[in-house]
């Protein structure tokens, strides 16, 4: 909401510091967005043109002498309509015009020029004449030597709110009045409108067929003049931001801005009856509005009517078949209150959004309808030659009771946590202007219709922002409870540690993606959740999986020459009636390397094993298995990837990406991973933290080689191994994989046993022993043949 | 024979100093003071001396000896530390190469700047409540004063999936949520941190995914004066001791009254710079008193109950915090930013 000051003004007696307004509004109403002049030109001065010359070398310019009051100018001038004897708009050199245009002394075909005489435009403000044809005119009152924006009523200043929708209120100058006179503890007075009619009956008559419109006033007035609005008049809707059109428009503008209450004025000799039908739209019904639009409408929209067609879209749009033109001489004025909800969906469907249209959505103070039909027939009076034409016709369907809401001073203290006294809160009332009566210790207040509220909720924000936030005291909730992470919150907070531990770079990413990265890692075909309403393509469908996310940042960072790429993510996936909270990473490059002692591997499949393993170690989840997928994995390359199993509950995959899909993208040996957060939080929940005593007895170790079919796989082995002795084997490491050439299809595998006991020193003997069996099961179960 | 000590002494003492090798020490050593050195000898030739020359030259040659003992240790540990510095020169390596590349994690700073807010509020007694983010219209907007013609549900135009379910657009409804779980109404302290949704497209300033913490307090008790204290104390641990913070007017449907909270600006100290727009302070949550309408959809007496609720976007703190000047650097991932944190 634009104000001006200076309309402001017009309700104080005194005048108010627009510095200090900016503040109050800030702290106790609503954020002012700006402060600013309303021309922000200095120095601009009335002059009077005494001469006006053909130039001798140019055939469009004059030289003029100006006189401004204090020295003669001689001016070039290259606007046609200058001529002797106008008054008119002088800059003279010094002064600055918008666009940061800087007027200066110069000759003009060697005449000297020592300023300029200006057109609104070169102002900033074509808005005030709509039909300027060079220079601006002044009237023949104007005084040289004067300020012209003076003159003009232009010397403004506005003060733009930013309203929240609790506010409509302030959508009226005579709101925003009633809320600087409560922040300013100080007095508005408000002109009761005086209107002269003609004592003639009014022949309309104003008929309702719709629950969407609660009150209805028509005004017949006769003997319209279309012609220009005054000065004043213009300016304040500029400073407001609506451009000036003709009288009869600004005037109708110009009280919806004082009142907050559209009207809208029919051409009454383009009306086909003196009957006004106020209805629903019909489906399918036509209408061509004001913008010469043809709209089609549906039931939910409201229409005036003359009985028989449409002649507007109610709170949105007139119809052409009523429009106002140069000749229209006898005008129905409009002023009423529709339904909030209606209008907003018309003016949504439509898209015609308008001042009067959002004044409709935000809410109207109906009981003003009248006496802003009114104030606008007093000024049509005044500046249109209008006759009014009897009382207006109507219907209304106001409750003439008024809303009371109840405040006992213990809910206020209750809530705020300040001691009010009674004295202050009648007093904040009273600078609200809002009537009460007291009945002990409670306040029953009349709510104005200016002002809608619910509940004692709205008075108590009433009295805090009066009385200022800066008096609430400070203190802290004294209910005592416990807080705390659950584990779920813990955990996930240890698998964060552990990555960055780890040197991994925690990232970000967007949930919306493409349709084809949503579902890419799916295993099986799931469906997709789709934005109805998406901003792009890029951001249409929730994804199923990180992965794809975190390959963009690792595209995007080898793109600016990061090489190695060690990233994790934990975020929602989402599956019908289903949010999976997952767990992914990428690994690409080298980790912890050194180039000039020559260590500088690139990780491979068996890192990334190695993270997980860990990580799984971190969480104390012991019961867990690793095997190659039953079926292959989606873009995952089909013999370097694996499973994660909390028994037979599939956890998550990890493995290169295939090939093809790292060809794709021009990548190389990425390995990622995806686990389902939630089985993880489940496993690591049932893990007890225990403590078994470390055993006081040297262990045994036992290097064992062995040939075995290159199909035999290293789990197959150690579980062999396991199985045969479960009491003293204490740890299975394999340390050397070996591929020999002479022996076709077979490798050697190294593996390091130790035995342990808790009770007592082993003894080789007995080591022997087990070692023994343990090569036999191997030879049995697996054909392996022991490397000599 | 006094002399010859003397010129023994002597010798012996030469012949140590040039030993340089712990070899060459025990061949001085054994022809000194071994079985047929010369002492020895010595020593078998005081039986012809008289009895009062025998303790006398006996004393000497012990004496004697014994400095040769002496001398010999001495040299020995000269030997030895000369061997250990030749060793510790011989493995002096060139310490000015590079280290092993040891990778470095890091947190996302929007993570950290949660986990921190997270940890001030369980010190002041609230437990961390999540929920999902495809949420039903009901509890993003029904439950929390916003029926379906609320002119406010413009204001933050929201991602659909189906007339009834959408991306949520604040963490609200895990508020709703826990309130209605709260069978008990029993004193409710919480905060819900979380992923939302708002239908923007992104720029500088805005992003159509970001997150937020909001904190609810619902009891018998809560006043606006708690509130503003809990505001604070946020303020002065996001911000710093010495900020201070200001309370204006403004509207959510789920509060009543509502505020918009400024901290006093952290770079000029509230004389008015650029970072706060020459206004000394700087805006960072929006909170309130919860509106009654909310607390009775979820079943609260609100003559008895009442509370406060506030939330904040943890974009905008990390923005101001750290001076970030687009907001798609957080979604970004260039590890070179992410490295910064
Ligand atoms: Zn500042």
């Amino acid at each position: 909401m634009k104000v001006s000051i200076n309309w402001l003004n017009q309700y104080f007696a005194e005048k108010l510091d627009p510095k200090d307004l900016v503040k109050k509004f800030n702290l106790m109403s609503q954020e002012v967005a700006g402060l600013e002049k309303l021309v922000d030109i200095d120095g601009l001065i009335i002059g009077h043109v005494k001469s006006a010359v053909k130039h001798p070398d140019a055939d469009k310019l004059k030289v003029c002498m100006v006189d401004v009051g204090d020295e003669e100018l001689q001016i070039i001038c290259g606007a046609p309509n200058v001529d002797a004897n106008q008054k008119v708009i002088v800059a003279r050199s010094g002064v600055t015009l918008p666009g940061d245009f800087k007027i200066k002394k110069a000759k003009i075909r060697g005449i000297e020029s020592n300023g300029m005489i200006c057109s609104l435009a070169e102002l900033g403000i074509q808005a005030f004449d709509s039909n300027e044809l060079g220079i601006f005119v002044l009237g023949e009152d104007a005084l040289p030597g004067e300020d012209p924006l003076k003159y003009l009523n232009l010397d403004d200043q506005v003060l733009e709110l930013d309203l929240t929708a609790n506010r409509a209120d302030l959508l009226s100058l005579r709101g925003v009045a009633y809320d600087t006179a409560a922040m300013l503890n100080i007095i508005p007075s408000f002109h009761e409108p005086q209107v002269i009619r003609e004592t003639t009956e009014n022949p309309v008559s104003i008929f309702t067929q719709t629950k969407n419109c609660q009150v209805y006033y028509g005004q017949l007035i006769e003997n319209i003049t279309i012609k220009q609005s005054p000065y004043w008049l213009k300016s304040r809707l500029i400073a407001s931001g609506i451009r000036p059109i003709n009288n009869v428009v600004d005037i109708t503008n110009y009280v919806m801005l004082e009142y907050g209450q559209p009207l809208h004025a029919f051409d009454y000799d383009k009306i086909n009856s003196d009957r006004i039908l106020v209805r629903d739209a019909m489906d399918q019904e036509e209408i061509i509005t004001l913008d010469g639009e043809k709209r089609g409408l549906l039931k939910g929209d409201i229409v005036i009517t003359d009985g028989e067609r449409p002649i507007a879209l109610a709170g949105v749009m007139g119809g052409l078949n009523t429009e106002i033109d140069a000749s229209s001489r006898r005008v129905l004025l409009e002023s009423a209150v529709f339904n909030s909800i209606k209008i907003r969906k018309t003016a949504l469907r439509l898209n015609l959004k308008s001042e009067s249209s959002s004044r409709f959505e935000k809410g109207i103070d109906a009981r003003k309808t009248l006496e802003a039909l009114n104030y606008a027939s007093e000024l049509l009076v005044r500046y249109a030659d209008a006759i009014i034409v009897g009382k207006p016709s109507f219907f209304n369907t106001i409750n003439p009771k008024k809303k009371t809401i109840t405040l006992s001073m213990d809910k206020l203290i209750k809530v705020t946590g300040l001691k009010f006294e009674e004295d202050d809160v009648e007093k904040i009332f009273n600078r609200l202007r809002f009537d009460f009566k007291k009945k002990g210790d409670t306040f029953i207040v009349t709510i104005p219709s200016r002002r809608p509220m619910e509940s004692y909720q709205d008075l108590i924000e009433e009295i805090v922002r009066i009385h200022g936030y800066n008096m609430i005291p400070l203190s802290i909730p004294v209910t005592p409870t416990q807080g705390g992470l659950n584990k779920k919150q813990k955990t996930k907070r240890l698998i964060r540690n552990f990555f960055v531990g780890k040197g991994f770079y925690e990232t970000k990413t967007y949930s919306l993606v493409t349709e084809e990265m949503a579902r890419k890692y799916d295993k099986e075909t799931l469906p997709t959740i789709k934005i109805l309403n998406p901003l792009t393509k890029e951001r249409e469908y929730l994804r199923h999986s990180i992965i794809p996310s975190l390959i963009n940042v690792l595209i995007y960072n080898k793109a600016r020459k990061i090489e190695d790429v060690f990233i994790f993510e934990t975020a929602n996936t989402y599956f019908k009636n289903d949010e999976q909270e997952k767990l992914a990473f990428l690994l690409n490059g080298k980790s912890d390397y050194s180039l000039w002692q020559g260590l500088d591997k690139e990780i491979d499949f068996y890192h990334l094993k190695g993270v997980i393993e860990a990580l799984l170690e971190q969480l104390k989840i012991t019961n867990y298995s690793i095997r190659a997928s039953l079926s292959p994995l989606p873009n995952l390359h089909p013999g370097i990837s694996a499973e994660l199993l909390f028994g037979e509950e599939v956890v998550g995959f990890f493995g290169r990406l295939h090939p093809e899909e790292e060809h794709r993208f021009g990548l190389k040996d990425v390995y990622v991973c995806e686990l389902e957060l939630k089985k993880l939080y489940e496993s690591s929940e049932k893990q007890e933290m225990t403590y078994v005593e470390v055993s006081k007895y040297p262990p045994i170790e036992r290097d064992l080689a062995i040939y075995v079919a290159n199909e035999i796989s290293a789990h197959e082995i150690i579980e062999v191994i396991k199985k045969t002795n479960k009491k003293l084997l204490n740890s299975v490491e394999i340390f050397d994989v070996y591929y020999d050439q002479n022996k076709e299809n077979k490798k050697s595998i190294a593996l390091r046993l130790e035995f342990l006991s808790y009770d007592r020193t082993l003894e080789a003997r007995e080591v022997d022993e087990q070692i023994s069996k343990i090569i036999v099961n191997l030879k049995k179960e697996l054909n392996a043949e022991l490397r000599s | 024979m006094e002399n010859k000590l003397k010129q023994m002494a002597v010798l012996a003492s030469d012949a140590i100093e040039k030993c340089n090798t712990i070899n060459e020490l025990m061949d001085v050593k054994a022809l000194y003071l071994g079985k047929k050195s010369e002492f020895n000898a010595i020593m078998q030739d005081l039986k012809g001396l008289s009895d009062e020359e025998k303790p006398r030259i006996g004393k000497m040659v012990n004496e004697a000896k014994q400095a040769i003992s002496a001398l010999i240790e001495e040299r020995k540990n000269h030997i030895d530390r000369e061997k250990i510095d030749a060793l510790l020169k011989e493995q002096t390596i060139d310490i000015t190469l590079p280290g092993k590349k040891i990778a470095v994690g890091h947190k996302h700073i929007l993570t950290k700047i949660i986990e921190e807010i997270e940890d001030i509020f369980v010190g002041l007694g609230y437990t961390i409540k999540e929920g999902p983010e495809v949420e039903s219209d009901k509890y993003n907007f029904e439950m929390l004063n916003l029926p379906k013609d609320h002119p406010a549900r413009e204001m933050q135009d929201s991602f659909y999936i189906t007339e009834e379910t959408l991306l949520r657009t604040h963490t609200s409804p895990v508020q709703v949520r826990s309130l209605l779980a709260n069978t008990n109404q029993e004193p409710l302290k919480i905060i819900c941190p979380g992923v939302v949704y708002r239908k923007d497209d992104d720029d500088q300033t805005h992003s159509h995914q970001f997150m937020q913490i909001e904190a609810l307090v619902v009891d018998e008790k809560a006043t606006l004066a708690d509130l503003k204290g809990t505001l604070l104390l946020i303020a002065k641990k996001l911000f710093g001791e010495n900020r201070e913070i200001r309370l204006r007017p403004s509207y959510f449907p789920f509060t009543e009254p509502s505020v918009e909270v400024d901290v006093s600006c952290f770079k000029c100290n509230g004389v008015g710079c650029s970072m706060c727009k020459q206004t000394g302070w700087i805006e960072i949550l929006g909170a309130g008193m919860v509106n009654n309408n909310v607390l009775k959809a979820a079943g609260y007496d609100t003559d008895k109950y009442q509370g406060f609720a506030l939330g904040m976007g943890i974009e905008r703190i990390a923005m101001l915090k750290y001076g970030i000047e687009d907001i798609r650097h957080l979604y970004m991932n260039d590890l070179r930013f992410n490295s910064q944190f």
